[in-house]
């Protein structure tokens, strides 16, 4: 609880609590990022499957797709959930909500519709790749690059769209969170952060989200370098992109621990967008993006 | 209903006008009506090429700078990569008919991580990329707008060649300036 405190200022806390229409996170989204650090069973995952339509869909979609039916013969649901496997489902379904939730997203930086749920997404590659690398938890790291921008919906909320697009050049060189911070009283991170402590998310999901851009120097764990690195990687691979551009630094300290080098760094922007092309390809725009 | 449209300094184009160019993306035309659009340009570079005789051109979305980095994605997705990408992107340009030395040619993105301390560089070395290209081709940017850490959308009207670039809720001209 008391960690909980610390994530999230009074005024983000306060912001939150009093907009009107912030999207509720979804019922089967809720459940698995709760279950994140434990293992869920089959019958558990195909029970979460079963229950949303969203989530069926594509689970069928990526089921019947080459790589997992290249004799093309057609594959119902619950050979589809049989095929793809626990950890496939759960990082499935969670892609699906959370890129729901997200689609109309980042109105307030500009974004098209789809960008932040892309985003999203590679961001989520990115961390499982490097938690991989460096031993981290990978669906902790996965849920949380995931969650990191929902703090962004908080701001398309406050503001209109597009309203960003010029803060960036009111403060030349100043970190985009700064200028959040002036015009609301808190940045996204913040306001993500509160969001999933309104939401009733685990400590670890907030703290990933509240750290995403501002990595502590005396981590518990690798988790937040983790997030913070993929945000760059997505944002490498041109992925949520908006008026705030690459207006964040890369924290040196977490470049450190993690031992990131360049030549590290460029294979990982490579696989990002070439398995978000890939799912964007095989799930026709599950996330509705028109371009 | 009729398609969207969007307004730019230069009039308004509408969704059917438009040929949007990906990430890692080249896309090429010879219909004047059409313009060719990127968006949110980073650290990557979108480049153009424009033939004014032709009124045809085309645009490449790279991302980082040389294909050797990486041999098979580089065979797999040579626009990924502004060596490979771009000489696919003259070989498309100057198959429509379009003459070399016509070309205009601007440049955008090549944005850096804010305070980067010199360590991954990439918006600078695809920059430096660019212009080593160019030179090998035997050819100049015409107009650039790149560097500085903030994204930027990049558009190429066939019509007549005006290249425009919106950053920071600004749109400028870029070509002709």
């Amino acid at each position: 609880m008391a960690e909980l405190m610390q994530l999230t200022s009074k005024r983000a806390s306060a912001l939150v609590a009093h907009i009107d229409g912030l999207p509720a996170m979804p019922a089967a989204a809720m459940r698995l990022l709760s279950a994140v650090g434990r293992n869920l069973d089959f019958t558990q995952i195909d029970a979460i499957v079963r229950s949303d339509e969203a989530i069926a869909a594509r689970v069928l979609r990526i089921a019947n797709s080459v790589i997992y039916n290249p004799r093309g013969t057609t594959v119902l649901l619950p050979e589809a959930v049989r095929r793809l496997g626990t950890r496939a489902l759960v990082r499935i379904a969670m892609e699906t909500e959370v890129g729901g939730l997200l689609a109309e997203g980042g109105r307030a930086y500009g974004m098209r519709r789809g960008d932040l749920s892309e985003a999203s997404v590679g961001g989520a590659v990115a961390a499982g790749l490097i938690a991989k690398r460096v031993g981290a938890d990978e669906g902790l790291c996965f849920a949380g690059a995931l969650l990191r921008d929902v703090g962004k919906i908080v701001i398309d909320a406050l503001a209109g769209p597009a309203a960003l697009d010029a803060l960036a050049s009111r403060g030349e060189g100043m970190p985009f969170l700064d200028c959040e911070v002036e015009e609301f009283g808190a940045d996204h991170s913040e306001l993500g952060a509160a969001l999933a402590v309104h939401w009733k998310l685990p400590t670890p999901m907030a703290r990933l989200i509240r750290f995403h851009h501002t990595p502590p120097q005396d981590p518990i764990d690798p988790c937040c370098d983790v997030v913070h690195a993929a945000d760059w990687v997505a944002r490498f691979a041109g992925l949520g992109l908006g008026a705030d551009g690459m207006l964040y630094p890369f924290d040196r300290g977490a470049r450190e621990r993690l031992g990131l080098t360049r030549s590290d760094l460029e294979p990982l922007v490579i696989a990002v967008l070439t398995e978000t092309a890939a799912q964007r390809a095989a799930t026709k725009l599950a996330f509705g993006r028109s371009t | 209903m009729p398609p969207p449209r969007t307004e730019t300094i230069l009039g308004s184009t509408t969704d059917a006008d438009r040929i949007t160019v990906g990430v890692a993306d080249l896309q090429a035309s010879r219909d004047a009506s059409r313009t060719i659009i990127t968006y949110a340009l980073g650290s990557c570079i979108g480049v153009t090429l424009w033939d004014p005789i032709l009124r045809a051109g085309g645009m490449l979305h790279f991302m980082l700078p040389e294909g050797a980095l990486n041999a098979t994605k580089s065979l797999e997705n040579p626009f990924m990569f502004g060596d490979t990408g771009f000489t696919l992107l003259l070989e498309r340009v100057l198959a429509f008919g379009a003459r070399r030395d016509r070309l205009v040619i601007c440049a955008a993105g090549g944005a850096e991580v804010l305070a980067d301390e010199g360590h991954f560089r990439i918006g600078s070395r695809n920059r430096t990329l660019l212009r080593k290209v160019l030179w090998k081709h035997g050819m100049l940017l015409s107009a650039d707008d790149t560097g500085g850490s903030h994204s930027r959308t990049l558009s190429l009207r066939l019509s007549d060649g005006a290249t425009l670039v919106k950053s920071q809720g600004k749109e400028r001209a870029l070509w002709p300036s």
